[in-house]
């Protein structure tokens, strides 16, 4: 057997004394910083992960990528991360079993019609093959729902889904052929600003000096924040998630019935991968709650059956959870922290920073290393919080 | 012992792909279950959890009290969407 | 756009050694069910389909996700996972869980056409010892498109259930003293000795249709119980208690030869148990292969030749066993294989209501207790465990172990009442 190789990091990858940018947080955002980051430039990375890679929402999440949104920067967005999927198993070199069978959001009242109706519209102006869809188009694309109480759909053929952990460790060994240091089962315990940057204590005892930080920890990024200082109001929120009994291939597109807020895809495996949002509201705090409720798979059951009557005779196979990092105004927080511009935010993306996580790298890449602006890093800046209460620009959050 | 020698069935892991794993840096049992598959199938590690302890320790990989099993979830058993539902599916409203 | 698929059934002649057959004195078959459509397989009262699948000669009812292996059942008692058929339009059903009925219609699942081209032996033939799907034909890319498409199709395993029968279900919620989970000697003791308190105590065995317990919900108070689709009759309970005691004993562990996945190989004492409860005896040469210890036991109450895993290269056959290897070159003639392997226990239920579990050479995971049997937990109940899920091994400790459990549980019910 061959000694292990630090490709997929290491608790024990040897970290220098200093780097240039220490990136805090081994999910997809931040291996995929760290990837551009050393593909465009020379600058010293490291990346430090408390646990193994991806085991925050970077590994717990249903793997949809979409360009359907109701804002157009989103939208933008996650068409430039759409193209990038569609050739990152190749740059990565690994299997990312990225599918594009499509996202059909399905509206049973005249609130989730208008939204559909607008965004559709937005999409299209955007360039996004994105269209409106009868009942009978429904029953074409997905012969197994029930389209009863059901108004219209949305369509777009060119989202689709991935497998989100061969994301994660094709950017981390990707990453690590750059020259990234990454290091697992290490955590930070203190970070101190001095003259210049920061020095990081580790939980090894080890000492590492970072002219800047990146917070990419995500639910957990509060606790790092608050530890110098920072006060941003984005929480851990625990989603649910199931998945069912293996089948042969019969759903093509990951449908979403956007009023109940239940989402069904079939993973190449052949498994549903299925959600819902809870009527009560889900868990919410700083302590993250990674268990699971008896009352999720009954609440998801009784909306799925109704979605997709056939599912009645179908097994779960599986439950868990994963945080959504919320923030107040469903934007992400990316970019120097008030009052302390060296450690940048790179958290608050509320349950869809998966998808975005190659356009998100490549731009803050780009702005680490060479200060290229970008609208969306003007729109996400932490600094933005201050005052009165921002409303949501982005109505199709799902899950 | 052959490397072709399978250690989980549901999602034929041999030890050939555990000696992969353990070679690209996964040590522990929840890693090398994300990397290679093994106990993701239908029977979610009941069959071979156990052998896949067995098989790091007698390699030297882990020790006993370092042994951690994968994260115990629901449903223990398989349990079908219209019995969590718990009514009839004509009266859904 | 539906993807097509090769056809669920294999028409091509199962393999034809039955494998167990009735005792004399047994019963008389009462009908007969088919399989594939078109394979009749007689019936006995009580069997269940694997039993009765065995004694029919049909080994293999399914194929393996990536090598395209033949499968069947292996732990003989519901935890495997490779005994799925599908039984009358219902798929990814555990074989060796249901009761087999006269008329039932029995369908291997994601089997190709069998016969003397084979394209799934090419795959396991083609393939290494690894199949790395990681970086399997990752390039060029409409190269990885095709393989996607390809892999997906050959995915998954069951189809989807015909309509219209979709199943009506029922709840029920009901608040109990004490649970009691698994109902064998251990748990049957611990209930015996609590019922000596208390009228609502409940035992639940997973072999009684709706008693499944699939889960201990701390946060909606519960413990959840229910039905894996067996009949059309869908069931949901769920207890309220404040004591729970997880007697859910053991179950086989793969054992590391190569060879083990042949259908024909299980479990040794899956394979004591089946044939003890339904009646059956072998029907063709058997053996038992596993650590020298274990093995002689087993190869002892079997009355079979045993050999230890270290004497033997490999397990061989095609659709199911046909012969051992030794590693001193002899062959073996057998197609039957019983591993003997030590057990594990059965301590995800424990485990998903906070029992802490520590490694045990002789079962795996096992939960760990103080000596009154209780387990440090958090949730609304005290969590309890006896029996061999805890490392207790043979009949009769079970049983005093878990009349000693049992009996601290109805004292701590009693304590409980006196204060309220």
């Amino acid at each position: 057997m061959t000694a292990p190789t630090s490709a997929l990091g290491s608790p024990s990858t040897p970290l220098p004394a200093e780097v240039d940018v220490a990136i805090i947080g081994g999910g997809v955002m931040g291996l995929s910083v760290a990837e551009h980051l050393a593909e465009i430039s020379s600058l010293r990375i490291a990346v430090i992960e408390r646990s193994y890679l991806a085991s925050g929402a970077s590994g717990r999440n249903g793997g949809g990528v979409r360009m359907q949104w109701g804002d157009p920067e989103n939208i933008a967005l996650m068409i430039e991360s759409i193209q990038i999927f569609g050739t990152l198993a190749q740059k990565l070199g690994i299997n990312t079993w990225f599918r594009q069978g499509g996202y059909l959001f399905v509206a049973r009242n005249s609130a989730s019609e208008a939204a559909l109706v607008r965004s559709v519209e937005l999409q299209r102006q955007l360039g996004a093959p994105t269209k409106v869809v009868d009942a009978r188009g429904i029953r074409q694309l997905v012969p197994e729902l029930s389209t009863e109480g059901v108004w219209m759909a949305a369509h777009n053929p060119r989202d689709g889904v991935v497998f989100p952990w061969a994301l994660v460790w094709g950017y981390a060994q990707q990453a690590a052929r750059h020259g990234v240091a990454i290091r697992t089962h290490t955590n930070v315990t203190r970070a101190t600003p001095r003259e210049r940057g920061f020095e990081l204590e580790l939980g090894t005892g080890e000492k590492l000096r970072a002219a800047r930080i990146v917070n990419a920890t995500g639910a957990w990024s509060g606790v790092l924040n608050r530890s110098l200082g920072i006060d941003l109001p984005n929480r851990a929120e625990r989603h649910e998630i199931l998945s069912s009994e293996p089948l042969k291939p019969f759903l093509d597109p990951l449908v979403v019935d956007l009023t109940v807020g239940l989402y069904v895809s079939q993973s190449t495996r052949g498994e549903l991968v299925t959600g819902i949002t809870m009527p009560g509201g889900h868990g919410r705090g700083t302590d993250i709650d990674l268990g699971q409720s008896l009352a999720f798979l009954r609440h998801l059951s009784r909306a799925l059956i109704r979605l997709m009557p056939v599912c009645a005779a179908l097994k779960v196979l599986r439950q868990w959870s994963g945080p959504y990092d919320v923030s107040p105004d469903g934007d992400a927080i990316v970019g120097p922290s008030p009052g302390v511009p060296g450690f940048i935010q790179l958290c608050g993306f509320t349950g869809h920073g998966f998808m975005m996580a190659p356009a998100v790298g490549r731009i803050v890449a780009r702005w680490l290393a060479r200060n290229e602006t970008h609208p969306i890093l003007a729109r996400w800046n932490p600094s933005r919080f201050r005052g009165e209460t921002l409303a949501r620009r982005e109505n199709l959050i799902i899950g | 012992m052959n490397r072709r020698t399978f250690l989980c069935r549901c999602e034929d892991v041999t030890v050939a792909e555990l000696e992969a794993a353990v070679g690209k840096g996964m040590l522990t049992v929840e890693e090398i279950k994300r990397y290679t598959g093994l106990g993701t199938g239908p029977c979610q590690g009941k069959e071979c959890l156990a052998t896949l302890a067995r098989w790091l320790l007698q390699r030297g990989l882990a020790t006993s009290d370092g042994l951690e099993p994968f994260t115990a979830r629901p449903p223990a058993e398989p349990i079908t969407f219209a019995a969590l539902a718990g009514q009839d599916p004509e009266e859904l409203s | 756009m539906r993807l097509p698929w090769s056809p669920q059934c294999s028409r091509a002649k199962p393999q034809t050694v039955s494998v167990f057959r009735a005792r004399r004195g047994a019963d008389p078959p009462s009908g007969v069910l088919r399989v594939d459509g078109w394979i009749r397989v007689p019936v006995r009262p009580g069997q269940t389909v694997t039993g009765a699948l065995l004694c029919a000669g049909v080994l293999a009812t399914s194929r393996s996700l990536k090598y395209r292996r033949p499968r069947g059942p292996f732990c003989l008692q519901g935890d495997c996972g490779t005994c799925l058929v599908r039984i009358d339009g219902r798929p990814n059903l555990r074989a060796c869980m249901v009761e087999a009925k006269p008329g039932m219609e029995v369908e291997s699942q994601n089997r190709q056409e069998q016969g003397a081209w084979d394209p799934n032996r090419l795959v396991d033939a083609w393939i290494g010892p690894m199949f790395d799907h990681h970086h399997f034909v990752l390039r060029p890319r409409w190269a990885n498109q095709w393989m996607q498409t390809v892999a997906r199709r050959l995915s998954g395993l069951g189809t989807l259930p015909d309509p219209p029968r979709w199943p009506t279900s029922t709840h029920e919620h009901r608040r109990v003293s004490a649970v009691v989970i698994g109902g064998g000697v251990a748990g049957q003791a611990a209930f015996a000795a609590i019922s000596k308190t208390t009228r609502s105590a409940v035992l639940l065995d997973r072999r009684h249709p709706g008693h499944a317990v699939f889960g201990l919900y701390a946060e909606d108070g519960v413990v959840a119980a229910g039905t894996d689709g067996r009949d059309g009759q869908e069931r949901l309970t769920t207890f309220e208690t404040q004591h729970i005691v997880i007697a859910t004993g053991t179950r086989p562990s793969m054992l590391e030869v190569s060879g083990n996945d042949r259908p024909g190989v299980f479990a040794a004492q899956g394979l004591a148990a089946l044939l003890q409860t339904e009646n059956l005896e072998l029907a063709a040469d058997a053996v038992v292969i596993g650590q020298p210890e274990l093995a002689a036991a087993w190869g002892e109450r079997l009355n079979l030749p045993w050999f230890s895993v270290a004497d033997v290269a490999q397990i061989r056959g095609e659709q199911s066993v046909e012969a051992i290897e030794l590693r001193d070159g002899r062959v073996i003639p057998a197609q039957v294989v019983a591993l003997a392997e030590h057990p594990n226990a059965a301590s995800e239920l424990g485990r998903q209501g906070g029992a802490p579990v520590a490694w045990t050479e002789h079962v795996g995971f096992a939960i760990e207790r103080d000596e009154t049997g209780r387990c440090s937990s958090s949730g609304p109940w005290q969590l309890w465990a006896c029996g061999a899920v805890t490392g207790v091994t043979g009949r009769d400790a079970a049983i005093a172990d878990g009349t000693r459990v049992g009996s601290a549980v109805a004292q701590a019910l009693l304590a409980e009442e006196a204060r309220s």
